[in-house]
């Protein structure tokens, strides 16, 4: 870490997030040859560090002996402020050198609200925020992650960004970067070979084109140039290399526990749902290799949790086996496991009963819709029937607190889908009372969050509703779940209002953030943190009608900002699936029923892969 | 033979900011990255049984922090040390461990008195020495503690047993104090601070020794037989 900290660290709160020496950091020596990458991500080290790309960015590129890899988090606003007083500059947490000093700064780009902090980030290191005031000696600021697919309003900030699956590209970068520093050519001639690597995106060589204020077009600026950008994917995840070793921190994090992955890609076609369209088609990993990969962690880290993630964890082939062998395998020791991400209508109560941690925790099930209807536009494919079964499954087994997501401002929502939300919890209230064999009192929460219309889905097209209207919804289900043994918990509408603006936002919208950045919005996640009437400030002072970009309705015909950034579904599918949803007409699942032709397996050698399929061949 | 381990260990300056929750979570993973064979509480989620003596504040060094760790087979001392030192994360270290005989007293009720090393940057001796000794004339220093339960008056005076060295180190003052530590009396740190005059944030502070302090003979809860000490 660098030392200059040290004497501001008994002044800050949570000092063990600046402080370095945890078990597997690598600390590589920095010698000239060596690609140097900083891995920053645009938050606290607490959020940071529960991050599994960068755990898997970070052993991949410490993997090589031509490259090295650090870390750096944002300082929260306590040490940020002392850093500014005394002029620290942001640095790296393993050497703590200068943010400044290494080759690339990449950034991953999880959600619209951490957009604030990559600015602030680069003005801490002191790295010229506009790509264009960069020069030969500043390091090449890039991004991935799910907002790469419209990075637009960030296109003025960085140098190049990456579409899709980083672990194949992100060799291609370092060997070209390596070579072109050593044979010490321009930046922009680095950017124009970068430009060339499939999934390698250069926003300022390209060029939107407005009339009348509205997007027409962009176009890149030399003819070798793709005029769309597709993303990275691998078919095999069996082939993708990942990390035996975590960095385990000391300071308690989010996700602090073994992570292993064990599927990528969901095809089960929310309508609203980015990262169900975007990580396309659906690839599982090999329950022996997955095995062996929680053996490697649990034995390099010492974590007592082994969490399977991806979208939709119930949904991988072989859950009930793997479940099994892990809980028979760990559990002398102490050692639990978790599935973060349990769907209601994958659910098999006798999965979560394997798992005695849940127990305490409650069971969450997202309907997100209070009606078979909505449900059937959105293409949530449960019925009233499966929720009933399930629910009651549950409070049978012993569970006693249940969660319910839904989603409110849906496109095509009524009274009566608001209602909808109301009468299930009740409805899962009153069969806890006649199920239940816990000796508690059910419990129900209901958590409720305001629809974003996200890029590259069936619901681009659709505006937001406004915030009064999202505000008077909540209040009437507020109204509505006042009642003993329901609790009710909110998204600020504020942020689902800049997660729309910016998610489905232009280059134009870079002014905005700047000048927000400049009035001192920052951590715009946190709640305490949302400095919403700065924020309206900035657009009216770069006169951007915010409430154009999130509201409007867009018509399918006009062309969109991010339409060159592709994730390989095509936008005739998304068109088809508007109009199958304002008919409420559901799709199927490819993994089991027909290909709805989504594009991804024409447009790119892969296919679903599921793990009996691929132990067949 | 015991299967409890108890173990001195040093708390360095690169864990010097974890709290005791994090000091708590990362033995507990360098015992499982160690293997070795703890005994699991029962339940839902088992832990291994561990107890500690009493926290260390954030920031402050130790180079005498207690364990006792309850193990399910018998391990030489010499070879958990090895074991564990090898997994333990930078900064911590095994400094010496023995086997806790049956029916030996816990680590909280067989320590009441700490020693402390104040590293003061910008005091000089002298003062120190003065102040102190003009503190002892005073019948109380009283001050006021916040506590869980709202604040308090406490006279700091009867907690400090006494300073056995204030020592020049270059251009820094190192002062050793023992006082009162446990949940019956107890000085804190920033207590000391204000009784002595310095700054907390700028001092260095370790601690140099736990003991069970009878009358004036100070005896540490493993290891040897300890020293006699009166302020004079
Ligand atoms: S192309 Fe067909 S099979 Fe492949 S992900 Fe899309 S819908 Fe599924």
């Amino acid at each position: 870490m660098d030392q200059r900290l040290v004497p501001l660290l008994p002044l800050v709160t949570k000092p063990a997030r600046y402080t370095n020496h945890e078990v597997n950091a690598q600390h590589k020596e920095w010698s000239e040859d060596r690609v140097k990458m900083a891995l920053a991500f645009p938050d606290i080290y607490d959020v940071g560090m529960g991050h599994l790309g960068f755990k898997i960015l970070y052993a991949i590129i410490n993997g090589r002996s031509d490259a090295l890899a650090e870390r750096v988090y944002a300082p929260w606003v306590d040490m940020q402020k002392l850093m500014e007083e005394r002029g620290i500059p942001l640095t790296s947490l393993e050497s703590g050198r200068d943010l400044a000093s290494f080759d690339l700064v990449g950034f991953t780009l999880q959600h619209e609200l951490s957009y604030t902090n990559i600015l602030k980030m680069l003005d801490l290191a002191g790295i010229p925020r506009r790509t264009s005031a960069r020069d030969e000696g500043d390091p090449l600021v890039l991004a991935g992650g799910p907002c790469a697919f419209n990075v637009e309003p960030l296109a003025d900030f960085l140098d190049f960004v990456v579409l899709g699956e980083g672990e194949e590209v992100i060799h291609e970068i370092l060997d070209l970067v390596k070579e072109k520093k050593q044979q010490g050519i321009s930046r922009k001639e680095i950017l124009r070979e970068l430009a060339r690597v499939p999934g390698v995106y250069v926003p300022s060589f390209y060029q939107p084109i407005y009339a009348g204020g509205t997007f027409q077009r962009i176009e890149p600026l030399y003819p070798d140039l793709p005029a769309q950008i597709d993303k990275r994917v691998a078919p095999d995840l069996g082939a993708l290399p990942f990390p035996e070793e975590f960095v385990v921190p000391f300071a308690e994090v989010v996700h602090d526990r073994t992570m292993v992955e064990i599927l990528r890609g969901c095809t089960r076609g929310c309508r609203f749902c980015q990262a169900g369209m975007i990580y396309r088609p659906v690839r599982e990993r090999d329950p022996e290799l997955l095995k062996e990969q929680v053996a490697k962690i649990v034995a390099s880290t010492g974590y007592d949790e082994i969490s399977l993630s991806s979208l939709s964890s119930g949904d991988y082939t072989q859950i009930r086996s793997l479940v099994k062998d892990l809980i028979d395998a760990y559990q002398g020791c102490g050692v639990s496991v978790s599935l973060p991400s349990l769907r209601l209508d994958s659910f098999a109560v006798e999965l979560a009963q394997d798992i005695q941690k849940a127990r305490k925790t409650g069971l969450t099930f997202a309907p997100e819709a209070g009606t078979q209807r909505l449900r059937d536009v959105i293409n949530k494919n449960v019925s009233d029937q499966d929720l009933k079964e399930v629910v009651q499954a549950a409070f049978q087994a012993g569970w006693h607190r249940i969660k319910l997501y839904f989603m409110i401002g849906l496109p095509t929502e009524t009274e009566e889908d608001l209602d909808g939300i109301a009468d299930l919890a009740h409805k899962v209230l009153s069969w806890g009372r006649e199920f239940r064999t816990s000796r508690k009192r059910p419990e129900v929460t209901v958590s409720v969050s305001s629809f974003v219309p996200k890029p590259h889905t069936p619901f681009q097209w659709v505006g937001q509703d406004s915030l009064e209207l999202l505000t008077s919804k909540q209040n009437y289900l507020m109204e509505r779940l006042r009642h003993p043994g329901i609790q009710f918990s909110l998204h600020q509408v504020e942020h689902s209002f800049l997660e729309a603006v910016f998610s489905r936002g232009d280059r134009r919208l870079g002014a905005a953030l700047e000048r927000a950045v400049d009035l001192g919005c920052q951590f715009d996640s946190w709640g305490d943190q949302l400095r919403f009437d700065l924020w309206l400030q900035a657009f009216k002072d770069t006169g951007i009608d915010a409430v154009h970009y999130a509201q409007r309705d867009i018509d399918p015909a006009e062309a969109l900002p991010w339409s060159h950034l592709s994730p390989g579904v095509d936008a005739e599918f998304l068109l088809r699936e508007w109009n199958l949803a304002r008919q409420g007409v559901p799709t199927a699942d490819c993994r089991w029923d027909l290909c709805s032709r989504c594009g991804v397996c024409f447009n790119y050698p892969v296919a679903n892969r599921l793990v009996e399929a691929s132990r067949g061949e | 033979m015991s299967k409890t381990m108890r173990f001195q260990f040093r708390k360095g300056p690169e864990v010097r900011f974890l709290s005791h929750l994090d000091l708590v979570r990362a033995m507990e993973r360098a015992v499982r990255r160690a293997g070795l064979p703890m005994a699991y509480s029962e339940g839902f989620s088992p832990r291994p049984i561990m107890s500690y003596s009493f926290a260390l504040p954030v920031g402050v060094l130790s180079e005498a922090e207690y364990a006792d760790f309850r193990l399910t087979e018998e391990l030489e001392p010499a070879e958990f040390m090895e074991l564990f030192n090898r997994h333990l994360p930078p900064g911590f270290r095994v400094l010496q461990a023995a086997h806790l005989p049956q029916g030996a007293p816990s680590l909280m009720s067989g320590i009441n008195a700490a020693l402390w090393k104040l590293h003061l940057p910008v005091a000089a001796r002298e003062e120190i020495q003065e102040r102190w000794r003009r503190l002892q004339a005073e019948d109380s220093f009283v001050v006021e503690r916040q506590t869980k339960k709202g604040t308090r008056q406490v006279d700091l005076l009867p907690l400090v047993y006494g300073l056995p060295a204030v020592l020049e180190t270059g251009d820094a003052v190192e002062v050793h104090c023992l006082a009162a530590l446990g949940s019956e009396a107890n000085l804190r740190v920033e207590e000391l601070a204000l009784l002595l005059g310095f700054n907390p944030a700028e001092a260095l502070v370790t601690r140099m020794g736990q003991f069970k302090k009878e009358g004036s003979h100070y005896r540490p809860p493993l290891g040897n037989r300890g020293f006699t000490w009166t302020e004079s």
